[in-house]
C-alpha cells in the first residue's frame, strides 16, 4: 500500500477529508481500504511501530502494554472544562498515545544512558530525554515533584537506609518506593551495594558514599 | 504497606508498575532507576492533560463541548510536540474520498 500524505489531500480543494461529518468510521474495519496512514517527512523521530504495511496496526497494537482506561480517562476529564465530554474513541485513542510517549521518552532516556556507559536509566536520562523531545514544559514541574517525593519518603520513612534485597535501580516493584534512597547501601549481611548516583540539585545532599551500620 | 506509599497515592493517579512495564518493552533497557519511574509517571499525567486539553480546544471540542477522536488527530497534525503521535493517529476519511482524492492526485501528477 502506498502510503499518501494526508496534508496533500486537504489541500487540493477538496474539503470533504477534514470536514468533521465526514471523517467516519464504518461497521468494520478493513485495514488497507478504510485508514489511510499519513507519511510524514521523515522528522527522525523514533516510532515503536514499524509498519511494514497498514494492514498490520491492529496485529501490532494487540501486543501493546497500556496503562488502565479508566486512570487516563480521569485524567482526561478533570483536564477539560468540567461540563465538557469525552468520546469512548478518544479515551482508547489517548490511552495508546499514552504508551507510545512513554516509549518515546525511554528510549531516547536509554539511548543518552548508552552512550555515557550507564546500564541504569536515571533522572537525569529522563529530564533530558524530554527537554530534546519538546516536552521541556514538563521539566520543572516535574523537578518540583521529585523533590516533594523525596522529601516525604525520608520523612514519613524517619530511619534512613532500609536494606534492599538487590541494588537500587534493578526490578524496582512498587514496594520499593516506600524506601528512602540513601546513596550507599548496605545490606543485611554488610556488604555494601553499588549504587548509581543520580541527580543531586541543591534540594538534597547525599554522600556518595554513606556507610550504613546494621547490627 | 509502608508509610511512604502515602505520599505517591495521593499525588499519583497511573500505577507505577504498568508504567515500569511498558518502559521496559522498549529494547535495550535494562533497569531503571526510582526516581526515572516517578518522573515517567508524573510526566505521563502532564502528557495526558496536556493531550487532552490541546486536543479539547484545538478541534471542534469548543463548540460541541466535547473531545473527539479526530480532535486528537488534527492536534497531532498540527503541533509539533505531538506530531511523534500522526502515525497512530491517521486521520480517518471514508474509502471512496480516498479513492477520488487518489484518482484526483494520478491525474494531476501524471505516474505516481
Amino acid at each position: 500500500i502506498n502510503l499518501i500524505c494526508i496534508n496533500r489531500l486537504s489541500m487540493d480543494g477538496d474539503s470533504s477529508t477534514t470536514d468533521a461529518s465526514q471523517l467516519g468510521i464504518t461497521g468494520e474495519y478493513m485495514p488497507s481500504s478504510h485508514y489511510v496512514l499519513q507519511s510524514q517527512d521523515d522528522d527522525g523521530e523514533e516510532n515503536l511501530n514499524d509498519h511494514e504495511d497498514g494492514g498490520i496496526k491492529e496485529n501490532y497494537r494487540e501486543q501493546d502494554i497500556y496503562l488502565p482506561i479508566a486512570n487516563v480517562a480521569r485524567i482526561m476529564k478533570n483536564a477539560v472544562p468540567q461540563t465538557g465530554k469525552i468520546a469512548k474513541d478518544a479515551k482508547e485513542c489517548v490511552q495508546e498515545c499514552v504508551s507510545e510517549f512513554i516509549s518515546f521518552i525511554t528510549s531516547e532516556a536509554s539511548e543518552r544512558c548508552h552512550q555515557e556507559k550507564r546500564k541504569t536509566i536515571n533522572g537525569e536520562d529522563i529530564l533530558f530525554a524530554m527537554s530534546t523531545l519538546g516536552f521541556d514544559m514538563y521539566v520543572d514541574p516535574l523537578k518540583l515533584y521529585l523533590q516533594k517525593f523525596r522529601e516525604a519518603m525520608k520523612g514519613e520513612k524517619g530511619m534512613p537506609g532500609v536494606a534492599v534485597g538487590e541494588s537500587l535501580g534493578e526490578e524496582l516493584t512498587d514496594d520499593s518506593f516506600t524506601n528512602p534512597l540513601p546513596a550507599g547501601i548496605i545490606t543485611a549481611d554488610g556488604q555494601q551495594q553499588n549504587v548509581m548516583v543520580y541527580t543531586t540539585t541543591s534540594y538534597q545532599q547525599i554522600p556518595t558514599v554513606q556507610q550504613i551500620q546494621f547490627s | 504497606m509502608q508509610n511512604g506509599v502515602n505520599f505517591t497515592k495521593k499525588n499519583i493517579s497511573l500505577p507505577i508498575s504498568r508504567v515500569r512495564l511498558i518502559m521496559k518493552s522498549s529494547p535495550d533497557v535494562s533497569s531503571i532507576n526510582q526516581d526515572a519511574l516517578f518522573l515517567t509517571t508524573k510526566a505521563t499525567e502532564l502528557f495526558v492533560q496536556h493531550l487532552a486539553l490541546s486536543s479539547f480546544n484545538n478541534g471542534s471540542g469548543k463548540e460541541t463541548n466535547s473531545l473527539s477522536y479526530s480532535d486528537l488527530a488534527t492536534t497531532a497534525e498540527e503541533t509539533e510536540t505531538f506530531h511523534f503521535l500522526t502515525d497512530i493517529l491517521p486521520k480517518k476519511i471514508l474509502a471512496r474520498d480516498y479513492l477520488k482524492s487518489l484518482e484526483q492526485m494520478q491525474e494531476e501528477e501524471g505516474d505516481f
